[in-house]
């Protein structure tokens, strides 16, 4: 099977959306590492710095672009696959299952959880990204060294806004509801499903990735808002 | 006991198709499933109407012709029980159930309760064999198997090809039914020479028939008649993975 043939095939695509899905994963726990320098209180050096480093370093800018190419691809074959699996069933059932108990929840709600954080991540992106690169930022210098952007500070100033924080949670729901299904579908589109492991593989996907990752993220809007009212 | 049935109703292929009610009485709870609609059927042969059309065959569970899908659940109710072993003590008096046919593109409805799944003999067609030679019958256990192999090709076997798991599907997917005649082969020594065919073929076939993809909600397991588990979508994945990477043409 030739590679255009063997991408082009349900299982081929599906694999494309498990790599990516798991590349964003991994995405996700860096972009949390960093961003924990926001809550600390030093007028944003320690944040300021990660971030200037992290936009003038030319291998981390080389993997930033490609990760908007990653997020594109991910979405764009799971919308493929998404309308293939709608027209595999033109007639519906008339009658759905009460407290439907043969899948979980979240494992049907893929497409919508993963519309709305594609949604967020547009706005964040437009929000934070566009003016830190394109934008006019405020810049700071410390102890006289060069003048950096002061991301820090509009990250602040916009969350002061309560309605601005009510969006990063529910984008952080979304991802959470994302991830408590899609690293174990990952994982099982790859074909790790081994009796030894399964339960590390749930244990990750649920806990770290499911709950311990958004929740972080979470946290850090509320904290900064409450700190400011 | 007296129910109401809700079943589907479809004359043909090109038929729009629509739910007509039939109230059914004397129904005994040591009736199987289908038993009741044999009597409903004599009942419309007799008053001249055409009886439900629907698909029968062992009625022990193990053919794998039965098909309804019973209020919301395909065959029914119970765990790892095909139609024909559903019995009305699973039902209350004064019940209402609501009886369709498999919904699938690759499944279109023949008439009725009956619908075409010779897209799953097309998949079996495409590399769900092996190879044997002619000649005297080759010894019993003259290749020795690992029993623990042995027992997940049996259980991979059990698949009867009911079609449940893409009824039971929302994306209407037929990997279980595939990764388990693909791992039912796989793992034994006699699947080894068109192993890497197999699962490309039975894969491509299986898109082609129209089958969803799988977004691995485990509906399929949970509805199985015969307890597929979702590791054989793991092997099939694997299987795939390995033939597609690892094939030179």
């Amino acid at each position: 099977m030739k590679w255009s043939q063997f991408f082009n095939t349900s299982i081929g695509k599906k694999l494309l959306v498990g790599a990516t899905g798991l590349f964003l994963c991994s995405f996700v726990i860096v972009h949390l590492a960093g961003n924990i320098a926001l809550l600390k209180e030093d007028n944003g050096e320690a944040f300021n710095t990660y971030a200037a480093f992290m936009g003038h370093n030319g291998l981390i800018q080389f993997i930033a672009w490609g990760l908007k190419i990653v997020i594109l691809l991910h979405a764009v074959i799971a919308i493929q696959l998404t309308i293939r699996n709608r027209a595999a069933r033109p007639v519906k059932y008339a009658v759905r299952p009460k407290g439907n108990t043969t899948s979980s929840w979240f494992s049907r709600q893929m497409a919508i959880m993963g519309s709305i954080l594609f949604i967020f991540i547009v706005i964040h992106l437009s929000q934070f990204w566009w003016s830190m690169h394109f934008g006019n930022l405020n810049t700071i210098s410390y102890d006289g060294g060069k003048e950096i952007g002061n991301l820090y500070e509009s990250v602040w100033f916009a969350f002061r806004e309560l309605w601005i924080v009510a969006l990063y949670v529910i984008g952080m729901i979304a991802l959470s509801f994302h991830l408590v299904h899609g690293f174990k579908s990952a994982c099982q589109t790859f074909g790790l499903n081994h009796k030894k492991y399964n339960g590390i593989i749930h244990f990750i996907g649920v806990w770290i990735f499911g709950i311990l990752i958004p929740v972080g993220f979470a946290a850090i809007p509320v904290v900064i808002y409450i700190k400011q009212i | 006991m007296k129910l109401t049935l809700q079943v589907w109703r479809q004359q043909n292929s090109q038929d729009k198709g629509r739910f007509e009610a039939y109230q059914v009485s004397d129904v005994s709870e040591d009736m199987s499933f289908l038993e009741m609609f044999d009597v409903l059927n004599e009942r419309l042969i007799n008053e001249g109407k055409e009886p439900i059309a629907f698909d029968h065959d062992c009625r022990e569970g193990i053919c794998g012709m039965c098909s309804m899908y019973i209020n919301g659940r395909a065959h029914g109710p119970w765990e790892e029980t095909t139609t024909c072993q559903l019995h009305m003590r699973a039902y209350n008096d004064g019940d209402t159930i609501v009886v369709e046919p498999w919904r699938a593109a690759a499944f279109p409805v023949i008439k009725d309760l009956t619908v075409d799944r010779s897209a799953f003999d097309r998949i079996m067609q495409a590399g769900g064999y092996i190879s044997v030679n002619t000649g005297n019958a080759v010894d019993a256990n003259a290749i020795p198997i690992d029993k623990h192999d042995a027992d997940m090709a049996f259980a991979a076997a059990a698949c009867i090809g009911c079609g449940a798991c893409v009824a039971a599907c929302k994306n209407s997917s037929a990997m279980l039914f595939t990764s388990a005649k693909v791992s039912q082969l796989a793992l034994l020594p006699q699947g080894g020479p068109e192993r890497k065919e197999r699962a490309l073929d039975m894969v491509a076939q299986m898109d082609k028939e129209g089958f969803g993809s799988c977004t691995n909600t485990g509906a399929c397991e949970a509805e199985c008649p015969k307890g597929i588990s979702l590791a054989n979508i793991a092997r099939l994945n694997r299987e795939f993975i390995a033939a597609g990477f690892g094939t030179e043409d």
